[in-house]
Order: C-alpha cells, then sequence, then structure tokens
C-alpha cells in the first residue's frame, strides 16, 4: 500500500508548482492552468488523508475532493469567459501587458 | 506516518449507527437559509427575464432585485431573535451575528443595484444577468455568514467570488473593467486554492473540517502533527486575509476597485468585505485560543494594514483609488475588534509593545460580546457610509470617462458645492464620517471599535489605531476643500437619475441618525449573540 506520507508530497509538490506558475509565468492562461494545479494538489490531500483515516471520522475528505472539483469547474468557466474579454480588449495574454491602472 | 488498521477497525466497530442513516432537520434550521433563497431565486429569475424578455423596458429589474433585498433583509432582521446554536449536522450555526451580516450583505446589494440602475441606464448597459450575479453575490455572503464548516465555506466564498468576477468585469468592452476582473479572478482564486489547501491539511491533521469539532481537536493535532498543522493554519488565514485585504495581500484591491463598475465596487467594499470578515472571525474564534501567535499575528496585521493603508491613501490624486486604500486602513481597524475576540485567554502572557496589557480584568464572557458589538457596529457603519462615497463617484462619473487616466481625479470634484449642493453635502457627511468625525454613525464605530480594543489591554494597538485615523483625516478632508474651496470647471455635469439620488440621500440621513441617535441599534448588537465554542 502506498504510504499517506508519499501521497502528500505529492500533492506539495504540485502545490508548489502551481504556486511558482502563478507568480512567474507570464501567459494568462498559463497562469489559470496553475491554479487549477494547485486546486488539484489540494484533492489529492484529501483523498490521502482520506484513506489514511478510513472510515472512522466519516466521508467527508471524499466529498470534500467532489466539491473542489465542481468549484473548479465554475471557476473554469468564469475564468475562461473573463480571459476571452481580456484577449478581446487587448489582443494579448501577456500578464505584463495588463497595465492600464496605474497609481 | 501510515494508517493503523487496528485503531481504524476498532472506532468501526464503535461507530454510531445513526451516522449511515440521512439526518433528520427541523424546520427551524432552515430558517437562517431563507434571506439566501429569497436571493438566489430572485437571481434566477432575473436570469430568466434576459432569456424570454419580451418588453424593451428592463426598468423592473433593478426594482425587483432592491425589492427582493430589502424582503431578504427584514427576514435577516427577524432571524437576529432566533436562539444560538449548530444547525444542519454542524454544518451551518444559526446566531445574531451571521444575521446581522446578512443584513448588511441585503443593504449593500439592495443599495448597489439602485445605483446600478441610473449608472447602466445612462450607458444604455441594463442587463438582467447584472443584477442577477449581484444577488448571487449577495446570497453567497448571507450563506457564508452561517458557515461552520470548511467545505461550505469554501463553497459559499466561491459563490459569492466568482460572482463578483463577473460583476467586476461586467462592463466588458472597457479595458479598465476588464483589467480589474481579469486581476481579481486570478488572484482570488489564487487565494481560493491557498485556503482550501490548507483546509486539506487541516483535515489531515485534525481528521474534521467541521469548525467546533476542529476546536477540540486542535491542540492535540499541534502537539502530535505541528508540520501539518501550522502549515495548514497559516495557509487558511492567509486566504482569508487576502479576502479582507490585509496589508501584505492587499495588492490587488486599488486596481480592482478603480476598475470595476463603481456600483460594484460598492458592493465589493460594503458586502464582501463585511462577509469575509465573518468568516475570519469565525475561523479565528475556534482557532484562535489554541496559541498566542494568532494574537501576535492578528496584532501585527492590524498594526500594518492600518498605518500601510492610510499611508497609501495619502499619496492618492485619485479619489477611487483613494477609497480603495482607506478600505484597507478600515479593514486594519477592524482587525483589532477581531484581535480583541480571544484576547482575555492569552493575558498575563508579557510580550511586546502591541500585545494585550491587563487593565480591565476582562474575561471571555464580558470582552466577546464587546468586542463583537464593535465589530458589527463598524462593518455596518462602513456599509453605509462607503455605499454613499461610491455612490457620489457613480453619480459624477461621465459615461465620456471611461478609459480616460483622470477620470476619478480629485479635480472632478472641484466645486461641487455650487453645481450639486445636495451632492456636495452627503459627500461630506460620507468623508466625515470615514475620517471618524463625532455625530456621524463613523464615529460612535471606531468609539466602539477602540473602546473593545482597550478593555481587551490591547493598548498600544488601540492608540495606533487612533493616530492612524487621524492622519486618514487629512485625505477625506482633501476631498471636502475641493468640493467647497476650488472654483468650478466649465464642463456639463452627468444626467441626474431617482435611484441614485435615493441612495445617497438615504446613507446620508443613515450617517447622521444613527450617529445621533445609535440607541436602538447598540441594543440590538448587544443582544447579537455569537455562536462560540466551549
Amino acid at each position: 500500500m502506498i504510504p499517506t506520507s508519499a501521497c502528500l508530497l505529492l500533492s506539495a509538490m504540485l502545490f508548489c508548482l502551481g504556486m511558482l506558475g502563478v507568480l512567474l509565468r507570464k501567459n494568462a492562461l498559463v497562469i489559470f492552468m496553475s491554479v487549477e494545479l494547485m486546486l488539484n494538489a489540494a484533492n489529492l490531500a484529501f483523498i490521502g488523508f482520506a484513506r489514511q483515516h478510513g472510515n472512522t471520522i466519516g466521508t467527508s475528505g471524499h466529498v470534500s475532493a467532489f466539491f473542489v472539483i465542481a468549484v473548479a469547474a465554475a471557476e473554469a468557466a468564469v475564468g475562461l469567459a473573463i480571459i476571452i474579454a481580456l484577449f478581446r480588449t487587448r489582443k494579448t495574454l501577456d500578464v505584463d501587458e495588463v497595465r492600464v491602472m496605474k497609481h | 506516518m501510515s494508517a493503523s488498521p487496528s485503531l481504524a477497525s476498532s472506532m468501526l466497530s464503535t461507530m454510531p449507527a445513526s451516522t449511515a442513516s440521512l439526518p433528520s432537520f427541523s424546520l427551524l434550521e432552515f430558517q437562517p437559509l431563507l434571506p439566501a433563497a429569497i436571493l438566489a431565486v430572485t437571481a434566477m429569475l432575473l436570469m430568466l427575464s434576459e432569456a424570454f424578455s419580451v418588453s424593451k423596458s428592463r426598468s423592473y429589474q433593478a426594482i425587483l432585485a432592491a425589492v427582493a433585498s430589502v424582503v431578504a433583509g427584514f427576514l435577516a432582521f427577524q432571524n437576529t431573535q432566533l436562539p444560538v446554536g449548530l444547525i444542519l449536522d454542524g454544518r451551518g450555526v444559526m446566531d445574531g451575528f451571521s444575521s446581522w451580516i446578512t443584513l448588511i450583505a441585503c443593504f449593500a446589494a439592495g443599495m448597489s443595484s439602485l445605483l446600478a440602475f441610473g449608472f447602466f441606464r445612462q450607458r444604455n448597459a441594463e442587463r438582467g444577468e447584472f443584477y442577477g450575479l449581484l444577488l448571487f453575490s449577495a446570497a453567497g455572503m448571507s450563506l457564508l455568514a452561517v458557515s461552520n464548516e470548511f467545505i461550505t465555506l469554501f463553497v459559499n466564498l466561491e459563490l459569492m467570488s466568482l460572482a463578483t468576477y463577473a460583476l467586476a468585469a461586467f462592463w466588458r468592452r472597457s479595458s479598465r473593467s476588464v483589467e480589474a476582473g481579469f486581476k481579481y479572478f486570478i488572484l482570488g482564486a489564487f487565494a481560493s486554492a491557498i485556503l482550501i489547501y490548507g483546509v486539506a491539511l487541516l483535515y489531515g491533521a485534525t481528521g474534521t473540517t467541521q469548525l467546533d469539532m476542529l476546536h477540540h481537536q486542535l491542540p492535540k493535532a499541534l502537539e502530535d502533527t505541528p508540520w501539518l498543522t501550522w502549515p495548514g493554519l497559516i495557509l487558511v488565514l492567509a486566504g482569508l486575509s487576502f479576502k479582507i485585504a490585509a496589508v501584505p495581500l492587499h495588492m490587488w484591491t486599488p486596481d480592482v476597485y478603480e476598475g470595476a463598475p463603481t456600483p460594484v465596487t460598492a458592493l465589493m467594499s460594503a458586502g464582501i468585505k463585511a462577509a469575509a470578515f465573518v468568516a475570519l472571525v469565525r475561523v479565528v474564534l475556534h482557532v484562535g485560543d489554541s496559541s498566542v501567535v494568532f494574537l501576535h499575528l492578528l496584532s501585527f496585521l492590524a498594526a500594518i494594514t492600518m498605518v500601510v493603508g492610510n499611508l497609501l491613501a495619502i499619496a492618492q490624486r485619485n479619489v477611487k483609488r483613494m477609497l480603495a486604500y482607506s478600505s484597507i486602513a478600515h479593514a486594519g481597524y477592524i482587525l483589532i475588534g477581531v484581535a480583541a475576540l480571544f484576547t482575555a485567554n492569552h493575558l498575563g502572557n508579557d510580550v511586546g509593545v502591541l500585545s494585550a496589557t491587563n487593565v480591565a480584568n476582562p474575561t471571555a464572557e464580558t470582552l466577546r460580546p464587546m468586542a463583537l458589538q464593535g465589530i458589527l457596529f463598524y462593518l455596518l457603519s462602513y456599509a453605509i457610509t462607503v455605499v454613499g462615497a461610491f455612490g457620489v463617484l457613480a453619480a459624477i462619473e461621465k459615461r465620456e470617462d471611461d478609459g480616460a487616466a483622470d477620470a476619478w481625479d480629485l479635480n472632478k470634484l472641484s466645486g461641487l458645492a455650487t453645481r450639486r449642493p445636495g451632492w456636495a453635502l452627503a459627500m461630506a457627511l460620507f468623508m466625515f464620517s470615514m475620517g471618524g468625525i463625532p455625530s456621524t454613525i463613523g464615529f460612535l464605530g471606531k468609539l466602539y471599535l477602540f473602546k473593545a480594543g482597550i478593555s481587551a489591554g490591547l493598548i498600544g494597538l488601540s492608540v495606533l489605531g487612533v493616530l492612524a485615523s487621524a492622519a486618514g483625516m487629512y485625505y477625506y478632508l482633501r476631498v471636502i476643500v475641493y468640493m467647497y474651496m476650488k472654483p468650478s470647471p466649465e464642463t456639463e455635469m452627468g444626467a441626474r437619475h431617482w435611484s441614485t439620488e435615493f441612495v445617497l440621500a438615504a446613507s446620508a440621513v443613515a450617517v447622521v441618525l444613527l450617529g445621533l441617535l445609535p440607541g436602538p441599534l447598540l441594543d440590538w448588537l448587544r443582544q447579537a449573540a455569537l455562536f462560540a465554542p466551549n
């Protein structure tokens, strides 16, 4: 059986990768993908812990993962729409170009 | 760490059979959800009205949204009298605090839909989905206020936020509005992901996502698995600090507030702030007792948020950005109240200038209602004031100005007193209230908040708060100077609309009336109980 610590390590790595992606990448779509990666890292952690805890404490870990997936889908719907609107006003997805407002 | 099968199976056999069957709920348990239900149903109706609309006129949409907010707000006000307790199997909580926050959310939604009425009419951009999203956001705020479990809290936070991302970018041809929506979305989603990862870690450490159970498990978890619990707590608090715009995580606020359509900015600063604070208060109340570190953390956050928010606002000539920075400063003041909530448990820990000194010998029983009253009154007073202030900006904003670099420059307010004396008077009142001049509601809000801080022994912090708000007077008074003492330019004013005038008049009257006669309101707020772990 795969130990929980391995699950957790993988999810922590995914989370850090997602975080670095948000902070370092310049393309709006890639940044958005990185956010999704972070959400899925949380899912992996939920599932890993839920398996470790077994049925002793109910099923909140498994259920949580479903809710996170649903929220991520809703987020994608709104987010992609905003990114399309952004592309229409700017003709680019480079976030360095998104700076009409300055101090 | 690995699973221990023997422990798991032994606990499995002792598990009560009732967890497998469906729980039964009483009708009373659904009562706190009623305002949210009304808001959500009306939101769906408004969405459908756009799809099946036959009439050319869309005036009914704003009116319908405002009426739904009033009805929901009335129900929320009645709900403040409900008994305190857990509802829906511990997922939610029924208490006066959540009902008052729901009332603030309904107020914000109603007022901003009336502001949007005139605002979008002038721009030929009236759409049903705007009011639908507005009410969905308010429903999310109201449900967020009753959440007592992390997944519930997360889903409702997202309901509120997703609707607001779309609202911020609503004016999709304006590059400013879209930019605001984009920045808000990316940073907000980032913060939500941080929050939910923290929740996952806490779930791993304690085996629960329910706040009251977490409260009992936390001391043990902090000893057994600190490497899991501490990152979890830090990530959760970081995610929530983003939503209230506390200082290291405030960078999104000025851009989003400036770029979003002004009625949406009013909703964000009045409603979202209050709802995010209730989430923070609930989480902090349940985890705060476990370590004195949280007291330090919150005091520190409050201190830098007040100071940095005010300093950045002073440098602003753009009024909308100035109000955005001032909203950061106001979040800092409220954080004093949040820190005061659980200071009583940590008195005697002798630490630093900003920490607690025992002056009035407070106990958790006397301190909590006081701090709570302070926070609620402040949130209410800030909501009333800020809706009015952004209302004035929405009223003087002209369609042609969109995209201009100086659209909200202080000069736009020059000579407002001669051209629109009523608006100028209202704006002056709102500025006085934000700065905390006596006889306005903002003064009383600050008074009760700092009083709670001082009773909690947070003297250094309260003094810093008073000094910071004195410094803040500079930029509030500057607005008044421009309105009353600068010559008016020879440009035309935008058209007037009755709904905008109504919002300005109502907020201005409330600012003065509640500032002079706060008695009944204070009594109600004092009775507002908060469900607290014991």
